[in-house]
Formats: structure tokens, C-alpha cells, sequence
């Protein structure tokens, strides 16, 4: 035992610390106290390999510890960690992302008037990522959950003077908190029904039958919808692409380790639960199908090189849906980790084209930097064809078991369609690569374009040796009880190789190379000409669906009309008709009142005498 | 002077009373005379109202620190008692909450008031003398005093906003102060006329000739009908909800709280609309049990309204004061959700909250202030890129927004979560339905706070807006209190939903056994 697993919340605790400390007093320390997020980092990724190898040459044990956060009656919530097979896995993935992009931060922010402030939100959104994937319990899940989505809207609009990064940090928040509503409804149905918040619990009284087949439905929905809202699928991709806004280290962290993989990894925790639905893995797998289609086809006429990159990866993580729809966790959970580690990578390598080119992101203003740039370019092709999924790199390793699982669970039409899925992913990761590094440089930035300083480049070499190797971890190895990644996270699954699948896929990614090299590297075919050809389909791609354009419609017209019905009718109706309207009325009726004070003899003398007849007749009706 | 002992809780109301008599002697020329005279009164005031809350003993629960003054004894053919009326003090789970509460409102209230120089003098007599009235509500278990305090703290109101007092012009419309103050006065009073009619009518019908509570509730399972309850708790309800924010009696308080001093904006909308819903707990649920069950549907179904409702017509707004001012019809909203629950959960959510939301809107309309004094307008519109040079101001502004829509580590999370709780555990499908609805307008918060925020704080600043300074140490102290506050329910909400729960068990329970 070298480090028990009970100690794992000091890895999210030290993050947080290093935030309130860094955010608090971070401009009078040494370094700005960029020092404290940075260590905070590197204890966690030591902390989690020390208990990595526990729970590898030690006992497999699920280990968790909790305290009471409230208490009302006899309903006791929660704050409370587990660590398992899954979380261990998140665990490596966000500690050594969050550690490597935080030493590239060290380049790339440099100079930055806010810099400790923007290693402290680094923390703490790590931080809540480490917490959320060690929660036990849907509510502490939650907690951090929201967590992670402040740490995205302060990062994103870290540069809040640009007007375009503190709307695309609004809009990353409300997209994401729509999605919210329906998690924290889905968790309150569930904590209805069972009385607890504690996920196994749940799990087991669904499976006993406890819970009754509705509400199992709609909560099932409802977690769904807060995780279509984190991970970025249709229709709540838009925050995604937007998100570039932020610096472009927050984009690695982003999609590679925290944010958007939330989604992801509560699907993965909630699967036992999704699966007693009937039928409802299927609509999990069409969103993902979907998702995964759509958004690489508008990856393939982007230009921004970061939007490019952002919509690969809502492609990647509709893949991984589809893959966790077909029952595939294993395979779904080793993509998950591989592509965070070849998307960091990518952007990492962005982050360095962009340094070198004074900011510069549409990247046909770029072009041959390979000559400039080498580390860069090298690097950057290897996390470009691992996600293509060319073999020997991990991606090829990942794709491989998750089309086997997608061909298991979901039969051969979800198989064709994600190989359709598979060709455009390496189609548009080509014709990135050419596009920036390759061909004739055009535009002065480009001419003048210089390598990254050593420590920009050193996080990327990093990450695209664990690009290279990491496929390594899928077969089983000779370690302890190691037996393929695949069987560390689900006991039944064993690594295979299907004899048709495997060329199938490795030759429609290389097709793809080829046709994408054809066109944007040697230019033996003309992609004007085929947009040309093609014009209406291709603006129609170009204009992203017009998806958020009628978004912007709907705020305008739906909500804001209606917020402005509502408040000029709360003013017109209510309290002018209303409230007024009463105040006029009684003022008006003594007004009125007063006239009949005339001060005239005859007028009074009239009223008496009708009185007097009045009461003469009452007295004679209720005499008798 | 067992007045002023202490731990007797009627401190909490001659304290203010004994500042007013000071300041009543101090010469109207000397205002740092009166403004340090002031701070330390509400200094020692918060003391106070911290003592109860630690000194409290949470493991005895129920009412502790009672106290009883005998004012008028009734004696005659028909009833014989010793305590008709009688200043009767006392502090239980809830009330403490709310003490608290009221102590650092007052405290960071009095802060912000630091500059305001027309007349300070008569200000601070008037704003003690509101929150003497304000305490007294919170500490009094005499139906008479209840009403004598709850009257002295909406009438003062009158003159603090009608002088010291900002009239909103618009392109389309104007509000003036006096308008404002007219209409916050005339309303809350007719809801006063509703509260006393009721309550005359329990101390006929229970016969006790004692307006003590304890007196009343003793009887009470005797001589109240179940169709007494039912037409009298339905009054009592409107008469506090009116206060509460209550829909569609509402439109007072956004008014009231734009044209009223920064102050008494906190007070107002952190504090007084409280009194409502604590009064419907202290004398509908505690004395017509029957009747809140009869009725607490309906007020479920008004409290969600009051939440979409106020979500939207905060959105709709482009004055910064207005839009808190209808965000804070939208929290209402959940306390009376809260509270038509009926249940543990949703009664211990719907106090946490009022506690929240106090502190919270104290905050929102303290930075609204800060602003306010710099840039001389509150207009959405024209404000932008504050952030740039009001740091801190745009950090303080944005923790009050995250705890308004909800972000969990914050005061606002904790007490919605058992509010929600509380709303789905209450029905079997129209609990999901109504609960769905409050999510959802935690949604609408996230909307309208988000786009207040990029629009006023971020994005470039204008020229004309870049000599402003930043939060001075006073205005950073009195918005620390109240983030810290914010930051240690959210966190730790363990102590407080404690504290809560002793005090509104014993309400629960006999509403239970009614049934």
C-alpha cells in the first residue's frame, strides 16, 4: 500500500486552495503566485500515480469516504469521494493535462496583466473536474458540475475587454445551464424515488425494480440532456466553437480534460442506470451518430484553425456517445483519454502556430511552416493522424475498439454510418496539417513566422510521445494484473482484433489522407473547384447549419419579446390598470361622493324625506 | 436595566430607539458626528444579533431568551386574563436566522449610507427606527406587538424613500419617488388592514382575551373551525404575502425598491419583504393550521408564478435597480414555494433562502449604489466595460448574480436545492411539474444576470467612464461581510439549516397532527 485511495480528495482539495490563495493575494507573491496553481497541479498528478499503482500491484478495492454537507430531518446530503476504476482513469487524464498545459501557460501568458488570475480559475476548474469525476453521490456531482461551468465562463471571457469573449463566455454558460436544468431535475426524480443521492445506491434500487419505469425514463432523459449540454452534442453544440474566444491553453484544458468531457463521464457513470431503459441507449447512440457526422462535415470547410479543431472535437465526442450508446464502455472511456491527450496536443500546437504568427488564427493566412516551425509541425502531424486514427498511434487503437463495440451493440447500419464518420475525421485533420504547415507561406505573418520558446514546446513533445504510446495501453501488458485498458475499466471485455473491421477502417482513414493530400497538399485536385460545385451545400456547411443564427433568433424574438411582454404588462396591467387603476377609482368615487354635499336646503330636505319613507317601509315590512 | 442586558432580545429593539433618542440630540450640523454615532450603534446591534445566533442552544431548541413585560391585563364579566396584551420576547430557530440577518443588513446598511448628506441626521433616526420595528417583529410573541412592530416597519419607509429618494425617468414613463413611496405605504397598509382584521378575529373567537400566542394556540384546536381557518389563514396569507412579493400584489416593491436610497433598498428587499412569509409561519401556520393546509396549493401555484413572472420582467428591464428589484419578486417566489411545501425540506429551504436572499440583494443593491455614485446613472444601456477600472466593484457584482442564479458553493444553491427538494416530495406529479417550473426559472436568472453582467461590466470600456475608482475600504468592508456570509451558507450551510430546522419543527409538526 503505498497510498490509500482515501487520501484522493486531496488532489481536488489542493487545486482549491491554490485558488482561493492565488486569486486572493496572488499579485503580492513572488511570481504573481503562479507557483501555488502550478504545484498544486504537480501534487496531484504525483498523488494520482501513487495511487494508480496501488490499485495496480495492490488490491483492486473501490475505496470512499464522505462527510455530511447537510442534514434536514432524516435525509442526510452529502459531500463524498469513490474511487474507482473509472475515476482513476479520469484522474491520470485531468492531473496531466491540467499539470502540462499549466507549464505551457507559463509561455504562452506571459506578460498577461492578469496573469494570477488566470492560473487561479486554471486551478480551480481543474480542481472541480477532480472533484466532480471523484463524487460518489449525483448531488456532490452536481456541485462540482456547475463548478466546472463557472471555471469555463471565467476562463473563456479571461479577456473580458474583447466584446466577442464575454458574449462567448455568456453563451458557454446558458447553453450549458440549459442542459443543467435537466440534470439537477433528473437527479431530484431520482432522489425522489430512492431517497438518496449515493450513485450505486441508485443503481442497485433501479435494477431491484424499485423505481418506477417513468420516472426512470425521465430522469434517464433528463441526466442526458445535462450531458448533451456539457458535452457539447447537437443541439447544444454552439457554446463549443465559440469558446476559442479564451485563450488558447483554456481551450486545451477545455476539450481535452474538464469541461466538456463531463458529459461524457457521467453517461459512463450512469450507464448501469441508462441501460435498464429500454430503448434509451439507442437514442443516446443517434445523438451521438449525429452529433459525430454533423460536426465533421462542418469541421471540413472551417478555416479558423481553432474552429476547425473545436468542431473535431464535438465530432470525437459524439463518437464517444454513440460508442457508451452501443454499450461500449471500455472502448468509449479509452478514447475518451486518448483523444484528450492527441486534442491537448493539437491545441497546445495552435496555441504555438498562434504565438509564432502574432495571433493569427485563419490559417489560409498561413501555409509552410513546417520550415519555420519544426517541433511544432512534427508534433502537431502526430496528434493530426492519431485522431485520424492511422496506425501505430493510440488513435488508431481507440477507434478500433469502438467501432468493434458500435458493430456489437448496434449492428452494422450505426458501423457504416460512423465508417462514413471515420473517413471525413482524417479528411479534415489532412487538410488542417497542409493547410498550415505545408505549400507556399501566404501572408507576411507566415514569412516571419519563429518556433516557441522551449517551454511551449516541451509540454508538446510530451503529449505526442503519450500520443505515440498510449495506443500501447489497449493490449495487455505484462503489469501486475494489467491486462488491457479495456479490461481495467469493465472485467468482461477483452482486447480483439476484428479481421474485417480493423482494415476496413485503417483503409478508409488512409483513403481519406490520400484524397485530403491530393487536394490541400500537392494540389493535384482543386477544392475551389468542388466548393464551386457545389455552392449552395457548401455555404449552407460554411454558415454552420445557420443553427446558431436561429438560436440568436429565437433569444431575440421568443424570449426577449416575451421578457419585454412580460414587463409591459406587469407595468400597463397590473399595477397602472391594477394597482393605479384602484387608487383612481376611489379617488374618483369622493370626488363623486362629494357632490351630493350641495349645501343646499332643498337637496338635503329631499334626501331626508326619501329616507324617512325608506325606513317607514322597512319598519312595515319587518313589523309584520 | 434588564432592557439592555445582554441576552434579553428586547436590546434588539431599544438599542435603535436609544440611537434614535441620541441622534434626536445631536446638532444637525455635525453629520460625522451622526454617521460614527450610527455605526456604532448598528456595530453593537450586530453583536447582539451574532450572541443569539452562537449562544443559541441548538441541542434544547424550541423558543429560548424569553422574556415578558406585562402592558395591559384585561378583567370583566366575560374573561379574566393577565396577560391581553403584553410585550412577550422571545427567539427560536428561525427567529435567530433572521436576526442575524437583520444585524448585518443594518450594519453594511449604515456603511453605505456613509456619504449621504442632505438631512443624515434625520435619516438614521427614521432608518433605527425602522429596523427597531424590523427586530421587533422578529422577536415578539404578542399578536398585538406583532402588528405594532410590523406597522412600525413599513411606515417610516414613507418618508425615508419620498425624501432621500430617487425619481426613475424613462423615455416612456416616470417614476417619481413620491409616487413610489405612495404606493409601497398605501398597499402594505392595506395588507396590514387584512393581517389585523384577522387577527382581531382569532382573539374574539378563541375567547382566551389574550392576544399571547402561546394563549391562542392553546385554544385553538377548540374554538377555530375548520371554516374559520380556512377564510381567515386565506387572509392572513394575502395580508403578509402582499409584503412577501406575493403576485399580483407585487408591483409595489420593484417600484419601491429603484426610488428608495441604497440603504433602504437593503433593507427593504433584504429584510422587510421577509417579514411577510416569516409572518405567515409565526401567526398563519403556528395559529390556522388547518387553513395553511387548505390553502397552501395555492400559494405553491403563486410562488411559481412569482418566480417565472419576476425571472421575465427582470429580463425585460434595462435599469439596474429594477432588474434586482423584479429578481427579487422571483426569489420571493421560491420562499413561498418553500413554504407551501408544508414539508421539512421545503420550510427549512424556504428560511435559508430568505436568509440568502437578504444578503444577497443586499449586496446587488450596495454595488448598484457604489456604481450609482460614480457614474450618476444605473442605465444598462450606457454603461459598459466597468470592470476595467471598478475590479472589484464587477468581482462583488458577480458573486451577488452566480448566488442569484443559483451556483452551487454560494448561499443561493443550498437553499434552492431544498426548496426544490421540497417542491418535487410534495405532490405526485404537479410537485414535479411546479418543481420543473422553479428549475427552469433558476434558468431565466442565468439569463438575465449573464447578459447584466457582459453588458455593463465587460466589453471595452467608454472614454467618460474610465476616471472612476474603484470600491473604497469602507464600501470593501461592508460587501465583505456580506460575501463572506454568502460564501459560509453555501459551503457550510450545516449550522444554519440546524439552527433553522429547531425552529420550524414544532410549526410542522402541529400543522402534521392538524392533519
Amino acid at each position: 500500500m503505498i497510498l490509500s485511495a482515501e487520501y484522493a480528495w486531496v488532489i481536488p482539495g489542493s487545486a482549491i486552495i491554490a485558488f482561493c490563495l492565488t486569486s486572493l493575494f496572488g499579485k503580492k507573491l513572488p511570481f504573481r503566485g503562479i507557483f501555488l496553481p502550478v504545484t498544486a497541479a504537480l501534487l496531484g498528478f504525483i498523488l494520482f500515480c501513487l495511487i494508480f499503482l496501488d490499485f495496480i500491484f495492490a488490491d483492486f478495492s473501490v475505496t470512499t469516504a464522505s462527510i455530511d454537507w447537510m442534514v434536514v430531518g432524516d435525509w442526510s446530503l452529502t459531500w463524498g469521494f469513490s474511487v474507482d476504476e473509472i475515476s482513476i482513469v479520469m484522474l491520470g487524464l485531468v492531473t496531466f493535462i491540467s499539470l502540462v498545459v499549466q507549464v505551457y501557460s507559463i509561455g504562452y501568458m506571459s506578460g498577461d496583466p492578469r496573469l494570477s488570475w488566470y492560473f487561479a480559475v486554471h486551478a480551480l476548474f481543474a480542481g472541480a473536474m477532480l472533484a466532480l469525476v471523484l463524487a460518489d453521490n449525483l448531488l456532490f456531482l452536481y456541485f462540482c458540475w456547475e463548478l466546472v461551468g463557472l471555471g469555463s465562463y471565467l476562463l473563456i471571457g479571461f479577456w473580458f475587454e474583447k466584446r466577442a469573449a464575454s458574449e462567448a463566455a455568456k453563451k458557454a454558460f446558458i447553453t450549458t445551464r440549459l442542459g443543467d436544468v435537466g440534470l439537477l431535475i433528473g437527479i431530484i426524480l431520482l432522489f425522489k424515488a430512492t431517497g438518496t443521492f449515493h450513485i450505486p445506491s441508485i443503481i442497485h434500487a433501479a435494477q431491484n425494480g424499485a423505481i418506477s419505469e417513468s420516472t426512470l425514463m425521465w430522469s434517464s432523459l433528463m441526466i442526458f440532456l445535462g450531458a448533451m449540454g456539457k458535452s457539447a452534442q447537437f443541439p447544444f453544440h454552439v457554446w463549443l466553437p465559440d469558446a476559442m474566444e479564451g485563450p488558447t491553453p483554456v481551450s486545451a484544458l477545455i476539450h481535452a480534460a474538464t469541461m466538456v468531457v463531463a458529459g461524457v463521464y457521467l453517461i459512463a457513470r450512469m450507464l448501469p442506470l441508462l441501460e435498464i431503459v429500454p430503448g434509451f441507449l439507442t437514442i443516446v447512440a443517434l445523438v451521438g451518430l449525429f452529433t459525430f457526422l454533423f460536426a465533421g462535415v462542418i469541421a471540413l470547410v472551417m478555416t479558423d484553425i481553432k474552429k476547425v479543431l473545436a468542431y473535431s472535437t464535438i465530432s470525437h465526442l459524439g463518437l464517444m456517445i454513440l460508442t457508451l450508446g452501443a454499450g461500449g464502455l471500455a472502448a468509449a472511456m479509452f478514447h475518451l483519454v486518448v483523444h484528450g491527450f492527441s486534442k491537448a496536443l493539437l491545441f497546445l500546437g495552435a496555441g504555438s502556430v498562434m504565438h509564432g504568427m502574432n495571433g493569427e488564427t485563419d490559417c489560409w493566412k498561413m501555409g509552410g511552416l513546417s520550415r519555420k516551425m519544426s517541433v511544432t509541425s512534427a508534433t502537431f502531424l502526430i496528434g493530426c493522424l492519431s485522431l485520424a486514427g492511422i496506425i501505430p498511434l493510440s488513435g488508431f487503437f481507440s477507434k478500433d475498439e469502438m467501432l468493434i463495440a458500435i458493430n456489437d451493440g448496434l449492428g452494422p447500419v450505426f458501423l457504416f454510418a460512423t465508417l462514413a464518420g471515420v473517413f471525413l475525421s482524417s479528411l479534415y485533420m489532412i487538410r488542417l496539417f497542409c493547410v498550415i504547415f505545408m505549400g507556399r507561406s501566404r501572408s507576411e505573418e507566415a514569412n516571419n513566422s519563429h518556433e516557441s520558446p522551449p517551454v511551449m514546446t516541451f509540454p508538446l513533445l510530451v503529449l505526442s510521445l503519450f500520443g505515440v504510446l498510449l495506443g500501447l495501453l489497449a493490449l495487455p501488458l505484462p503489469l501486475g494484473e494489467f491486462e488491457g485498458f479495456g479490461n481495467f475499466i469493465d472485467p468482461y471485455h477483452h482486447f480483439h482484433i476484428s479481421p474485417w473491421i480493423t482494415p476496413l477502417s485503417l483503409g478508409l482513414a488512409l483513403t481519406g489522407l490520400i484524397i485530403g493530400f491530393m487536394c490541400y497538399g500537392y494540389s493535384k485536385i482543386s477544392h475551389e473547384l468542388v466548393a464551386m460545385k457545389f455552392g449552395y451545400l457548401y455555404r449552407l456547411v460554411l454558415s454552420k447549419f445557420y443553427i446558431d443564427e436561429f438560436y440568436q433568433w429565437i433569444i431575440d424574438k421568443v424570449v426577449l419579446s416575451t421578457a419585454r411582454f412580460v414587463s409591459i404588462f406587469d407595468r400597463v396591467v397590473v399595477n397602472d390598470t391594477g394597482v393605479d387603476g384602484i387608487g383612481v377609482s376611489v379617488v374618483l368615487s369622493a370626488f363623486k361622493a362629494r357632490l351630493t354635499q350641495t349645501g343646499k336646503l332643498y337637496n338635503y330636505g329631499t334626501a331626508m324625506g326619501v329616507g324617512i319613507l325608506f325606513m317607514a317601509v322597512m319598519w312595515i315590512l319587518v313589523s309584520n | 436595566m434588564e432592557f439592555l442586558s445582554f441576552s434579553n432580545p428586547t436590546t434588539l429593539v431599544a438599542l435603535p430607539i436609544l440611537g434614535c433618542l441620541i441622534l434626536l440630540f445631536v446638532p444637525g450640523h455635525r453629520p460625522d458626528l451622526v454617521r460614527w454615532i450610527s455605526i456604532i450603534f448598528a456595530t453593537i446591534v450586530l453583536g447582539i444579533s451574532i450572541y443569539f445566533f452562537i449562544f443559541f442552544d441548538l441541542s434544547e431548541g424550541g423558543r429560548q431568551f424569553v422574556y415578558e413585560y406585562e402592558w395591559l391585563s384585561l378583567a370583566g364579566p366575560w374573561v379574566d386574563s393577565q396577560r391581553a396584551i403584553s410585550m412577550s420576547v422571545g427567539i427560536d430557530g428561525v427567529a435567530a436566522t433572521m436576526v442575524l440577518l437583520t444585524g448585518i443588513v443594518m450594519f453594511t446598511g449604515t456603511l453605505v449610507s456613509w456619504n449621504i448628506n442632505v438631512k443624515n441626521k434625520d435619516f438614521f433616526i427614521l432608518y433605527f427606527l425602522l429596523l427597531s420595528g424590523v427586530f421587533g417583529v422578529f422577536i415578539t410573541y404578542d399578536l398585538f406587538f406583532f402588528f405594532f412592530f410590523y406597522e412600525l416597519s413599513v411606515l417610516p419607509m414613507y418618508l425615508l424613500i419620498a425624501k432621500w429618494g430617487s425619481t426613475s425617468k424613462f423615455s416612456s414613463f416616470e417614476r417619481t419617488k413620491e409616487y413610489s413611496a405612495m404606493k409601497l405605504t398605501l398597499v402594505l397598509v392595506a395588507g396590514s388592514v387584512l393581517i389585523w382584521v384577522a387577527i382581531i378575529a382569532m382573539f374574539v373567537q378563541s375567547g382566551v382575551g389574550s392576544f399571547h400566542i402561546d394563549e391562542v394556540q392553546a385554544v385553538m384546536p377548540d374554538k377555530f373551525s375548520v371554516e374559520f381557518q380556512s377564510a381567515f389563514f386565506l387572509m392572513l396569507m394575502i395580508g403578509f404575502g402582499i409584503l412577501a412579493g406575493l403576485w399580483p400584489f407585487h408591483t409595489w416593491s420593484p417600484d419601491g425598491h429603484v426610488a428608495a436610497p441604497t440603504a433602504v433598498s437593503m433593507v427593504h428587499a433584504g429584510v422587510l419583504m421577509k417579514l411577510g412569509a416569516f409572518g405567515i409561519m409565526r401567526v398563519g401556520m403556528t395559529l390556522l393550521p388547518e387553513g395553511a393546509q387548505i390553502w397552501m396549493p395555492l400559494l405553491i401555484g403563486l410562488g411559481a408564478v412569482n418566480v417565472i413572472y419576476g425571472a421575465l420582467s427582470a429580463m425585460g428591464q434595462t435599469d439596474l435597480k429594477y432588474v434586482i428589484g423584479y429578481s427579487s419578486v422571483s426569489h420571493m417566489g421560491y420562499v413561498l414555494m418553500g413554504l407551501g411545501t408544508l414539508s421539512l425540506m421545503g420550510l427549512n429551504g424556504a428560511v435559508l433562502q430568505m436568509f440568502s436572499h437578504g444578503v444577497m440583494t443586499a449586496l446587488f443593491f450596495a454595488v448598484v449604489g457604489m456604481i450609482y455614485e460614480r457614474t450618476h446613472t444605473r442605465d444598462s444601456l450606457i454603461l459598459t466595460g466597468l470592470a476595467q477600472k471598478m475590479g472589484v466593484v464587477a468581482v462583488l457584482f458577480t458573486i451577488a448574480g452566480l448566488t442569484s442564479l443559483g451556483l452551487p458553493g454560494l448561499s443561493g444553491f443550498a437553499a434552492e436545492l431544498l426548496i426544490f427538494i421540497g417542491i418535487f416530495q410534495s405532490y405526485e406529479v404537479w410537485g414535479v411539474i411546479l418543481g420543473s417550473l422553479a428549475v427552469i426559472g433558476a434558468a431565466i436568472t442565468a439569463v438575465y444576470i449573464l447578459r447584466l453582467l457582459s453588458k455593463v461590466f465587460f466589453g471595452s470600456a467608454k472614454d467618460d467612464l474610465l476616471n472612476y475608482s474603484d470600491a473604497t475600504l469602507r464600501e470593501k468592508v461592508a460587501a465583505g461581510v456580506l460575501v463572506g456570509l454568502i460564501l459560509l451558507v453555501g459551503i457550510l450551510p450545516f449550522p444554519f439549516v440546524k439552527m433553522i430546522e429547531s425552529g420550524v419543527k414544532p410549526i410542522l409538526l402541529q400543522i402534521v397532527g392538524a392533519g
